[in-house]
């Protein structure tokens, strides 16, 4: 059988690490191949090859069994290669039509619309694409800009179309419709590659590769495969994907919010009337689609933002609109989600990082100097305690994996805080064991009496740790659900803007 | 097509390799300029080598000259450091030379224990109020501080012009203004050291800003906080730093010791209020920071290599031919090469040859 | 005072407005070309000292003025070149290569000045004299006004709609305000952002150096040290107080030069205040606009933040 592309023996280093080893892969024309496997595996760094953003070090990709030279994107463009970015490049102040058409036009000085805008119309109307082709993407939901990045590729006339992560921002709905618009390309003979590390979306798929560790582990048919046999290839050893969360009865509650609303830059509401509580013993995980004010809530919760209205009380006393020191300092621990922006300070030394925020504390300093002696030991003891991987405590944290910078954050927060953590998304981008460790990290501070807030966007996460869940749409909480009489579906439903009444007016009642 | 990659960590010998080429460069650069002139390039250096270093006379006055940059350049440290572009030094060795005039008529008769350091005192203290101006625009308007500080420096500028020419500062007397003030009296020179008559006590003052510069940026929570800023301001305002009084402390520590520049320059050096010989040492002072690496140790030996220059440039002067301006020229062509140098250090040049 | 007096007095006022409009507006206009293309150029100063210089030094040395106004805009582009190198391939902070583009000039200037008059009296040159278009400059007050300027100022009236015809009708323009917006949205379709960013910042730049370039030729007959006076920093506030776009950064240009305008005026009448408070006061304006002006929403979303694929 002829393929669409095929990469031989691609290998791609990157400042001695090794991404890609040694890596063959192969494309058949109309068919949707899955690219599987954990974070850092090397599956945008192939695709990546692929699209000639990077240049592989060795290794040859054929298009329909000749070999071609891709240098850059505009050869990978011209050879009918497109690929949809996980973070859509999009100019947000542009329109679609703009968006579309920036960089393409190839003569004249004026800019050529009706030209493309006939064009698009006909490919619009061959998918059934409802889009204003003169709105401005900020204007547009996320699932729509994703369209746009879709519609970007089939303007340039793309064949092989490449999706990174494609519904990693989208509602159950929305990737419903992605499927149904990516099931049309190839139906028309387009040949799609899917690059995720999500199991429901591989089992979509008509083949799938496995990767770990940057080498290709196996390339199987879909329909003759498993989920449990996948999930195995992706790590190499047998998961259980369930930690153990004994029965706790909550204690005494910790945290209340009340009629929370917060706004935006622009003065846009990005909170609305939030009510939850929290108790020792308890944790109270955050489901829904990134952006629909899981940050901004987090934000508001320990201090970094002013709320607009509404009140947080933390062990009874009144905290709405404190800032960050008197959170901190009352006892409240924080695990950012943008871990190496807001968590950590990538250029400081693991030493330092430990002592963030607390640099001032008189258990750190000698005088009006830091006691570099008592920070560097304590420094390593935290290193042990939390299996760190790092060669000493004066490596700049930003050297180090997602996951053992992770371990920093989580080492210093839980080492100052004391009632409440705030975990924001802990174990995004981490390895299958990394996320097992900060499990069960959370769990045991539940256990010695913490109250914890925990968002996730791995609906499977929250189901292993919540006590109850409470599902946000655009800033609103939809409801909150008791993770053991929901179902996926339930809570999926109101991720997308269903309000659960009898969840949510249970909640009121018992709080 | 020339490419920069970053590498995975700088070494040492490459970081020094780079800024040595920088200086080999920088000086060929500037013998390129000398010989556009038509004057024997060699000759020149010479002639700079001997006015920097040739005589206990000739390293007095490269103290001397090195004095204010060193100030200057560690005030350009601490800000840059957390990433405050602050350009106000310009203006506040004025603002310091101002406000030290002023002290100077107000505690006057004092006895020079207490004389001295209160007049510095006198000119920190207007050179602070001028960076807590910029630091409330930053805060609380949001104001760039690049540009800001540049406009406050304009208006320092017109300030000083106002109160020589005009104001109440000015030398009367003849019937043209001199846009200066009146000579200070005799006891209100800086002592000098080592009975030299230039040598004046003020050229202590750098090196022990230095030291204590040096030692809070890397072993106090102030230090600590100014880096974090610099790297990650983000980060730091989650933990609890209060980001606005932070910049607040940093831009008035580093307005006081540019002031104090224009304070010894004045006590010290000019024995009265002019502008001309303060005018440029602010944006000299960014020079020499930058070239320091902006690190308190390796700004000193900045400052002390330009201020042997402009030494030096004072005796090359008498041999004629080569324009004065020879100094800040050179030190615009060093910046250029050290700002090259300080990439080349991180990255490692991929000279990408074009494939058909 | 007479009607008479008082009408000559205006006419007078705004003519002159027109006319120390002229270098700001060119600089401007190239300044925003560069900032939309992402690049936050601050060595404003140094570009317009150089271009300024330039033309200073090839008008006495050619006597022709056309050949100076060529000569700036070939060393603004240079500089532009600089910039670039600095900001687009070594991804130095833009501020940084800003400040160290300006201690660059205004130091090599210098010393290329005093090399270039070696110790003798100054040479001078006769500058550009009025043009008054026919018909147009007889009509009462806007005659004078607008009609009866240099050669140049008319051409940098037109370069404000020219810049913005660039900017939005233009294809180039719409890669330009992408580079400023989003540059990987480029580098995903395999075009080169920083091939686009010399060339944005050349072209700005060379406007900017004109603008230096006609502040020689316009307004002065000798070269000083400082002699751009801080307009650059004008300028770039002028930018800021645009929301850049082009009819706002007119309207900024116009308000600083009417302020210097009436400065030069009030002293002329006789005003009894220190000319150095008339002199402070466009940066009194400034910091007084950028207080006010906390949202900018036209500022582009990656300005001065270098492009890397990472």
């Amino acid at each position: 059988m002829s393929t669409a592309l095929r990469v031989e023996g691609l290998t791609k280093r990157f400042a001695g690490v090794i991404a890609n080893d040694n890596v063959d892969f192969d494309l058949r024309p109309g068919e949707i191949h899955c690219l599987f496997g954990e974070n850092g595996a090397g599956k945008s760094t192939l695709s990546s090859c692929i699209f000639g953003f990077y240049r592989p070090d060795k290794g040859e990709i054929l298009l329909r069994d000749q070999p071609v030279h891709i240098a850059s994107p505009i050869d990978a463009i011209r050879h009918g290669i497109g690929m949809v970015h996980q973070h859509f490049v999009l100019v947000p102040e542009f329109t679609v039509l703009e968006n579309i058409i920036v960089g393409t036009q190839r003569s004249g000085w004026r800019l050529n619309a009706a030209g493309a805008r006939q064009k698009l119309r006909a490919i619009c109307d061959g998918y059934g694409i409802d889009i204003d082709l003169d709105a401005y993407v900020w204007e547009l939901p996320v699932g729509r800009q994703q369209w746009v990045e879709i519609l970007k590729t089939l303007y340039l006339d793309a064949q092989i179309l490449i999706l990174d992560e494609p519904t990693a921002v989208l509602t159950p709905g929305e990737s419903r419709i992605l499927f149904d618009i990516v099931r049309k390309m190839c139906a028309r003979g387009m040949s799609i590659i899917l690059i995720t590390h999500k199991l429901a979306e591989v089992m979509q798929s008509d083949r799938v590769t496995v990767l770990r560790k940057g080498r290709v582990v196996a390339t199987l048919d879909t329909p003759e495969t498993s989920p449990d046999e996948l999930a195995r290839l992706m790590v190499g050893r047998d998961v259980s994907f369930t930690v153990t969360k004994p029965d706790l009865e909550p204690g005494e509650t910790v945290l209340a919010v009340e009629g929370l609303s917060a706004r935006g830059f622009w003065g846009d509401p990005v909170l609305r009337d939030v009510s939850f509580s929290v108790a020792r013993h308890e944790i109270l995980g955050i489901a829904g689609v990134a952006g629909n004010g899981q940050k901004e809530l987090f934000e508001v919760l320990c201090g970094v933002r002013r709320p607009a209205a509404g009140s947080i009380r933390f062990k009874g006393e009144e905290v709405a609109g404190m800032s960050p020191r008197s959170m901190m300092d009352r006892g409240v621990g924080h695990i950012p989600d943008d871990r190496f922006r807001e968590g950590l300070v990538p250029e400081f030394s693991v030493a330092e990082n430990v002592v963030l925020g607390w640099q001032r504390s008189p258990k750190y300093r000698n005088g009006p100097l830091m006691d570099n002696k008592a920070i560097g030991g304590l420094a390593r003891e935290m290193i042990a305690e939390y299996q760190i991987a790092t060669r000493d405590e004066l490596v700049a944290a930003g050297k180090l994996s997602g996951g053992n910078a992770q371990k920093i954050i989580i080492a210093r927060e839980f080492l100052h805080a004391s009632g409440l953590v705030l975990a924001n998304q802990p174990t995004r981008g981490l390895d299958v064991g990394v996320i097992e460790y900060v499990q069960t990290q959370l769990l045991k501070k539940r256990a010695e009496g913490f109250a914890i807030v925990l968002a996730s966007e791995e609906l499977s996460d929250l189901f292993n740790l919540a006590d109850r869940i409470a599902v946000m749409f655009k800033g609103e909480v939809m409801g909150i659900v008791d993770p053991r009489t929901t179902t996926v579906a339930e809570i999926g439903v109101m991720m997308a803007g269903r309000r659960n009444e009898a969840a949510a007016s249970k909640e009121r009642v018992s709080a | 097509m020339i490419r920069f990659e970053r590498r995975i960590e700088a070494t040492a010998l490459w970081t020094a390799a780079s800024f040595a080429m920088a200086v080999a460069a920088g000086l060929a650069a500037s013998a390129a300029l000398i010989a556009t002139t038509g004057a024997d390039v060699l000759q020149v250096f010479g002639a700079l080598l001997e006015g920097a270093a040739g005589s206990p006379k000739a390293l007095a006055t490269t103290l001397v000259k090195a004095t204010p940059l060193i100030l200057t350049g560690l005030a350009t440290v601490i800000a840059f450091r957390a990433q405050i572009w602050s350009i106000g030094q310009e203006g506040q060795v004025l603002a310091g030379a101002m406000g030290g005039y002023l002290g100077a008529q107000l505690l006057a008769g004092l006895p020079p224990l207490l004389f001295f350091p209160g007049v510095l005192a006198f000119g920190m203290a207007a050179g602070m109020g001028l960076g807590w101006i910029a630091a409330v625009l930053r805060n609380r308007f949001a104001v760039n501080e690049i540009i800001s500080t540049v406009m406050l420096n304009y208006l320092v500028v017109y300030l000083l012009s106002w109160l020589l020419q005009g104001g109440p500062w000015g030398e009367t007397g003849g019937t043209i203004s001199y846009q200066q003030s009146p000579m200070l009296p005799g006891e209100a020179f800086l002592p000098a050291l080592f009975g030299s008559s230039r040598l004046h006590a003020g050229v202590l003052l750098p090196f022990l800003a230095a030291a204590i510069c040096a030692l809070v940026m890397s072993r106090t929570p102030l230090g600590y906080e100014i880096r974090g800023l610099g790297y990650n301001p983000e980060a730091l305002r989650h933990k609890g730093v209060n980001i606005g009084r932070t910049v607040t402390v940093i831009m008035v520590a580093s307005a006081a010791l540019a002031a104090l520049a224009g304070a010894i320059e004045l006590f010290g050096v000019a024995h009265r209020l002019r502008a001309d010989n303060l005018l440029g040492l602010g944006y000299a002072g960014i020079i020499v920071g930058m070239i320091g690496g902006l690190s308190p140790i390796g700004t000193v030996f900045a400052g002390l290599f330009f201020g042997g220059l402009a030494s030096g440039a004072v005796y090359m002067r008498v041999l004629g031919d080569v324009p004065a301006s020879l100094v800040p020229a050179m030190q615009g062509i060093t910046l250029f090469f050290f700002l090259c140098a300080g990439v080349l250090a991180r990255y490692r040049v991929v000279m990408k040859v074009a494939v058909q | 005072m007479s009607q008479l007096f008082q009408e000559a007095i205006i006419v007078s006022l705004l003519a002159s407005t027109i006319r120390i409009m002229t270098p700001l507006l060119f600089s401007s206009m190239g300044e925003l070309i560069t900032q939309r293309a992402g690049i936050w150029n601050m060595g404003v100063e140094g570009t317009m000292l150089t271009g300024a210089f330039t033309a200073y030094l090839v008008a006495t040395a050619t006597g022709s003025l056309w050949l100076a106004v060529l000569a700036a805009i070939v060393a603004g582009s240079l500089m532009g070149i600089v910039i670039a190198f600095m900001t687009a391939t070594l991804r130095v902070d833009h501020f940084i290569a800003g400040l160290g583009l300006n201690l660059l000039a205004g130091g090599l200037t210098l010393y290329c000045f005093q090399g270039y008059i070696q110790g003798r009296a100054q040479p001078t040159f006769s500058g550009f004299q009025d043009v008054a278009i026919p018909l147009l400059s007889d009509i009462p007050f806007v005659g004078p006004v607008l009609f009866s300027q240099r050669a140049l100022t008319y051409l940098a009236l037109i370069a404000v709609p020219a810049v913005w015809f660039l900017l939005y009708r233009s294809r180039y323009g719409l890669e330009l305000r992408c580079l400023g917006e989003n540059p990987k949205a480029l580098d995903v379709k395999g075009l080169s952002v920083s091939a686009r960013q010399y060339a944005a910042v050349m072209l700005g730049s060379a406007l900017t150096g004109l603008g230096g370039g006609f502040l020689m030729l316009g307004f002065s007959d000798r070269f000083l040290a400082d002699f751009t006076a801080g307009r650059g920093w004008i300028v770039v506030v002028a930018l800021i107080a645009g929301n850049w776009k082009p009819r706002g950064v007119l309207i900024a240009v116009t308000a600083f030069a009417f302020l210097e305008s009436l400065a030069t005026h009030l002293q002329v009448v006789g005003a009894q205040v220190p000319h150095q408070l008339l002199l402070a006061l466009p940066y009194i304006a400034s910091i007084g606009l950028l207080m006010g002006l906390r949202f900018r929403s036209g500022q582009p979303a990656r300005l001065g933040v270098p492009y890397t694929r990472e």
